[in-house]
């Protein structure tokens, strides 16, 4: 059952990286301007334009480009980029380290951080504790995160000088500094999305603590302690994976645009500058990618979902 | 006055016969300096971009046969001299014999030819070599280049650095644009590039500075390179390029801005140098639509302007108010014609708003969304607004922007840098209004007086025909002026012997430990 | 479970007695006032600046400080509310008709179901920052474009909630009792399905406002927003971002800002949420 769950689910899949695919063409059809105008001054003349377009293989009409697009996919190949001078495959793969990165931080931050204050939260029910930790999980929410990155690099990077305002270090080159490249951007991004899964741990929590078997399990004399640990918690941890993965999906986007604040090397810059630059193959490439990522989380979310919640139907 | 072209032979200065001392000799080499630079170069070959940023990479990488010395004009680098025929249509270049490419082949004329067919073929400014009937190697260290007509400019051109004519070995010079390794023979070699990081060059250890130059020039000279490696760290965020500076990370700092240059200057630790003039504010008109191709309706913009305010405002603390359309300081630079320049008169200006006939309608300003072109633009707009012209800007990014605005539809004004037209001189301030490229409809008087200015050899000549052109842009008002800007650079004091130029030169400098 | 009646007084009492509701409702009452009297209560105009006060701290005369025009921030800010509430609202609606256009034949025709949920997986799987990139990069940065990128990114979501009602509601019994006496389908779910997602329907888009007005400045910061001199949040954000140092409050004022709306509305979501949609517990 759970072979076949899993092969709808690829099935459905390939429908949306085709829509996606085909979206991602229609846009590039519409947008106007080629990768020729960043690689020539205001003063070139149509003809040069021209010129430099057809040199580079530009000049295709947009179906044959399409159809070599799709012909490449069919082999496996997503292109080279027209401008970075490396394959679009190479492109992702260099990126991918540094998002992950970022995407793993933040998430770490909001999930442990949310789904602590949550349950506190839910187990301090109508106290002052419980309304305070709400109210700064609504607050969280309602801070737009690049700006809570400008005021974290105002603060503790030009303020304070504790962390650089920007850039990354590989985690290969020096652990230390990895992390300091990451702590603001991590930090800004998690944070705001901690509020959400605060608000979900808690509410979860209190529908479980709310149930018979806890009750049962309180009238039985067992210790508050180990009720919660051994028979609210687990149960409580279902509706918090499902919000785990629309969290991802904000995350992807809000990557993007933390990625330009603090001038991070990631995906979303990759298409942000492929954008600006007009280098389709590039486009293309990474919003494929972005969705099959996007895909790929919500898919094992399912999954886990299912796994940890036998009662949930997989058809 | 005219002027036959006689045969001549020009020689680098000190011509061999006398090496230059290195100045830099008998000092520690050593040291991996770091630059913030604000985009990354779009390409690194270097012959198929015009972009300042890839000029910033690539011309620490390559060389050209000449090339541009402080002053802009051109001088042997690559080559040892050349020799133009009677006719002034054949030009004869020898070549350096000392000269390797990065991957320690010699270089030779069939290097040279190779390099600038594919030019013609693939390169981005190909009108640079327009002129050329046909390039030959007509000995190993020799090549024979014949045009079709006379051209005053053609070694202007030949060094122009804008989309350098880069000689690349002759294997490379085989593969279609954007697809070549990265091999030259200038004083850094290509180490890695990563896509919104950096650009890492080192020392090419092979490198003979140029035997015939004395001491830094320009583009040529004798490039010696104390440094073990140069990284371009690509930083759009000024805040970020600042701090970066602050904190040790980097070592020197394309561009901040005037706040920040007068804090970091009350700093010991920090140098700041003022690259200015580096460019020209110009918003430029679309002759071809609407109120903007009345001549009247354009004076009155000119006439409502504040120059100081736009400069003021989009380049604080680094401008320079001047109506020149060439660089001051070179020999070009006059204030004839400049009359209308700065002078605002909002009466002056609403009289002949009422001249042209404007009835109020929406008018177009593109701009990219470079932060000082949309400042120009939003000045503009606010000032003009006080004598009733409306103004809707349309920011785009520049791909969008430059297809728009060489068409003669969908904007009215576009503002923009001149930068590298301005520091080639008179001719290429020129060409972008000539057959109505820029303003999208041709201007006669342009095009002749450019015809004219190629035909001239006589310098006396041919700033008389560069001021005639400059009083023409005002009168006409073909397009504004704002003035000039510059670049605040930031170094730590630790580089020593920095001096701003086109772009940040690591040659010629050391970085103390 | 009974069809909800929102013509009925008990919700209506009950959403007035949420305290959550109580202080969205004043805070956003409140600002829409500001936004709605900004040219009387603006000191100066928010588009022309003085360029010899550019970069000037708050003081007397520039409660906020000014930017780097020289421009009054209080004034910009005031103007910018209007903004951003118009971009919210517009946002809003068109998410809340896409996805009761989308989500409601989704849940109630099961042939629809896979194809226009597929379609909304696509969109969803589509950043809505790249996806407003395109767009302003083709049709140039505007408002209409902004609103346009926001609806295509808001839509998905919107049209998921509208489906889960309808699934929920097209199996209860009055409209089993409409069928059997012999409405048409495309009457029943337009009559008594839709009516009876109100309730969910609406507190989602009390969230799709918050996030159009989130989503309008990180817009505008990356600079496909409202063209400039526009004085919308994100825009007066995005002019300080140079001068972090040497103007931080070109940045602080207009963030402070938005985190008033968004903050109003959350709570004002929350109130609704708790009254007219109970199953939801977010």
């Amino acid at each position: 059952m759970l072979l076949a769950f899993v092969l709808r689910r690829l099935g459905g899949a390939g429908v949306v990286f085709l829509l996606v695919s085909l979206l991602a063409f229609l846009l590039i059809w519409l947008v106007p301007g080629d990768a020729v105008a960043v690689l020539l001054d205001a003063a070139a003349s149509p003809e040069e334009t021209a010129r430099l377009r057809a040199a580079l293989g530009l000049d295709r009409a947009p179906l044959e480009q399409m159809l070599a697009w799709y012909g490449g996919l069919a082999r496996g190949e997503l292109g080279h980029s027209l401008l970075l001078n490396r394959s679009v495959a190479e492109a992702l793969l260099e990126r991918l380290p540094v998002t992950l990165s970022l995407a793993a931080l933040a998430l770490a931050t909001a999930v442990v951080l949310g789904t602590s204050a949550g349950i506190g939260a839910a187990l301090a029910h109508g106290s002052w504790f419980d309304q305070a930790l709400m109210g700064a999980a609504l607050f969280g929410l309602s801070v737009p995160d690049f700006w809570l990155g400008l005021m974290f690099i105002i603060v503790f990077a030009l303020g304070l000088g504790w962390f650089p305002t920007g850039g990354f270090v590989p985690f290969s080159e020096s652990p230390v500094g990895w992390a300091r490249s990451l702590a603001l951007p991590g930090l800004a991004l998690g944070l705001t999305q901690m509020g959400f899964i605060a608000r979900m741990a808690r509410s979860a929590m209190l529908d479980v603590l709310d149930q018979d078997f806890v009750r049962t399990a309180e009238a039985k004399g067992l210790s508050r302690r180990r009720i919660i640990l051994v028979h609210a918690l687990p149960n409580a941890l279902v509706p918090i994976v499902t919000v785990i993965g629309i969290v991802s999906g904000a995350l992807l986007g809000g990557s993007v645009v933390i990625e330009q604040v603090f001038s991070i090397p990631g995906v979303g810059r990759l298409i942000v500058g492929a954008i600006l630059a007009r280098d389709f193959p590039v486009i293309q490439g990474g919003l494929i990618f972005l969705a099959g990522v996007y895909l790929l989380v919500n898919l094992i979310v399912d999954l886990l979902y299912a796994v940890i919640d036998p009662r949930v139907r997989l058809a | 006055m005219t002027r036959t072209f006689g045969r001549r032979t020009i020689l680098a200065a000190g011509a061999g016969a006398l090496v230059a001392p290195s100045v830099l000799r008998g000092q520690a080499r050593g040291g991996d300096a770091v630059l913030a630079i604000v985009q990354a170069p779009p390409s690194l070959d270097a012959q198929v971009t015009s972009a300042q940023a890839a000029r910033n990479v690539n011309l620490h990488m390559y060389e050209t046969l000449f090339a541009r010395d402080e002053n802009a004009r051109p001088v042997p680098d690559l080559a040892s001299g050349v020799h133009i025929s009677d006719d002034g249509r054949t030009y004869v270049f020898t070549l350096r014999s000392d000269v390797r490419f990065h991957n320690g082949k010699r270089l030779e004329a069939e290097d040279v030819v190779a390099s600038i067919e594919r030019y013609r073929r693939v390169g981005a400014s190909p009108s640079l070599l327009a002129a050329i009937e046909s390039v030959t190697a007509t000995k190993r260290d020799e090549v024979t280049i014949r045009l079709k007509e006379v051209q005053a400019t053609f070694l202007d051109n030949l060094s122009s650095p804008r989309a350098p004519i880069a000689i690349y070995p002759a294997e490379e010079a085989a593969k279609p644009a954007n697809q070549i390794a990265f091999i030259g023979t200038g004083p850094f070699r290509f180490v890695e590039y990563r896509p919104d990081s950096h650009v890492r060059l080192e020392r090419f250890g092979d490198y003979v500075p140029n035997p015939n130059a004395r001491g830094r020039d320009g583009f040529a000279g004798r490039k010696e390179v104390t440094l073990n490696s140069v990284t371009f760290r690509f930083m759009p965020e000024a805040g970020a390029r600042t701090a970066a500076l602050e904190a040790g990370e980097i070592h020197f700092v394309e561009s901040v801005d005037g706040p920040t240059a007068r804090r970091l200057g009350g700093n010991p630790r920090f140098a700041i140098y003022r690259a200015l003039p580096f460019a020209f504010q110009v918003i430029k008109f679309n002759h071809a639509l609407g109120p903007t191709a009345d001549v009247r309706f354009r004076r009155a913009i000119v006439a409502a302007l504040d120059m100081e305010e736009i400069m003021a405002v989009s380049y604080p603390d680094i401008y320079q108010l001047d109506g020149a359309w060439i660089f001051p300081g070179t020999a070009f630079h006059t204030l004839e014609g400049t009359g209308p320049y700065n002078k605002p008169d909002l009466a002056l200006a609403r009289r002949l708003l009422a001249e042209a006939g404007y009835r109020g309608e929406r008018l177009t300003f593109i701009v990219d969304n470079l932060r000082s072109n949309v400042d120009t633009a939003t000045v503009v707009q606010q000032r003009v607004r006080e004598i009733g012209v409306a103004i809707d800007l349309s920011v785009s990014d520049w791909p969008t922007v430059s297809r728009i605005g060489f068409t003669p539809t969908g904007w009215h004004f576009w503002a923009h840098g001149f930068g590298i037209e301005p520091f080639e001189g008179p001719g290429s301030v020129m060409a972008p209004w000539v057959n109505g490229l820029s303003q999208q409809r041709p201007d006669p008087a342009i095009d002749a007086m450019f015809a004219e200015l190629n035909r001239a050899f006589d310098e006396g000549e041919r700033r008389r025909i560069f001021s005639r052109f400059q009083a023409h842009m005002w009168e006409q008002a073909v397009a504004i002026k704002a003035g000039n800007y510059g670049l605040f650079q930031a170094a730590t004091t630790r580089l020593r012997d920095f001096v701003p130029y086109r772009i940040p030169r690591m040659w010629g400098v050391r970085l103390d430990a | 479970m009974e069809p909800r009646d929102l013509g009925s007084p008990a919700p209506w009492r009950r959403l007035l007695a949420s305290r959550s509701f109580a202080i969205g409702g004043v805070l956003l009452v409140a600002i829409a006032l500001a936004a709605v009297f900004a040219p009387v209560l603006a000191p100066y105009d928010p588009l022309r600046g003085n360029f010899r006060l550019r970069l000037s701290p708050p003081g007397p005369l520039h409660w906020l400080g000014t930017d780097h025009f020289g421009r009054d921030i209080l004034s910009r800010l005031l103007f910018g509310a209007r903004l951003s509430l118009a971009i919210g609202a517009a946002t809003t609606v068109a998410s809340g008709l896409l996805g009761a256009l989308i989500g409601a034949p989704a849940g109630y025709f099961r042939r629809l179901d896979e194809p226009l949920m597929r379609l909304m997986d696509a969109l969803m799987a589509f950043p809505a920052i790249l996806l407003a990139m395109a767009i302003a990069a083709t049709l140039g940065a505007s408002v209409g474009n902004v609103i346009i990128a926001l609806a295509i990114a808001t839509t998905p979501h919107t049209a998921r909630v509208v489906r889960a009602s309808v699934l929920v509601v097209r199996e209860l019994e009055f409209v089993e009792a409409a069928r059997s006496i012999g409405a048409t389908e495309t009457r029943i779910l337009l009559r008594h399905v839709l009516l009876n997602c109100l309730g969910p329907l609406i507190v989602r888009l009390t969230y799709v406002f918050a996030i159009a007005v989130l989503a309008e400045a990180a817009l505008s910061y990356i600079g496909v927003g409202p063209p400039p001199p526009a004085p919308s949040f994100g825009n007066i954000i995005a002019g300080g971002r140079d001068f972090l140092v040497t103007a931080p409050w070109i940045t602080i004022a207009p963030g402070s800002a938005i985190i008033a709306i968004v903050l109003a509305l959350n709570l004002l979501g929350d109130g609704l949420r708790d009254v007219l949609d109970p199953r939801l517990r977010i």
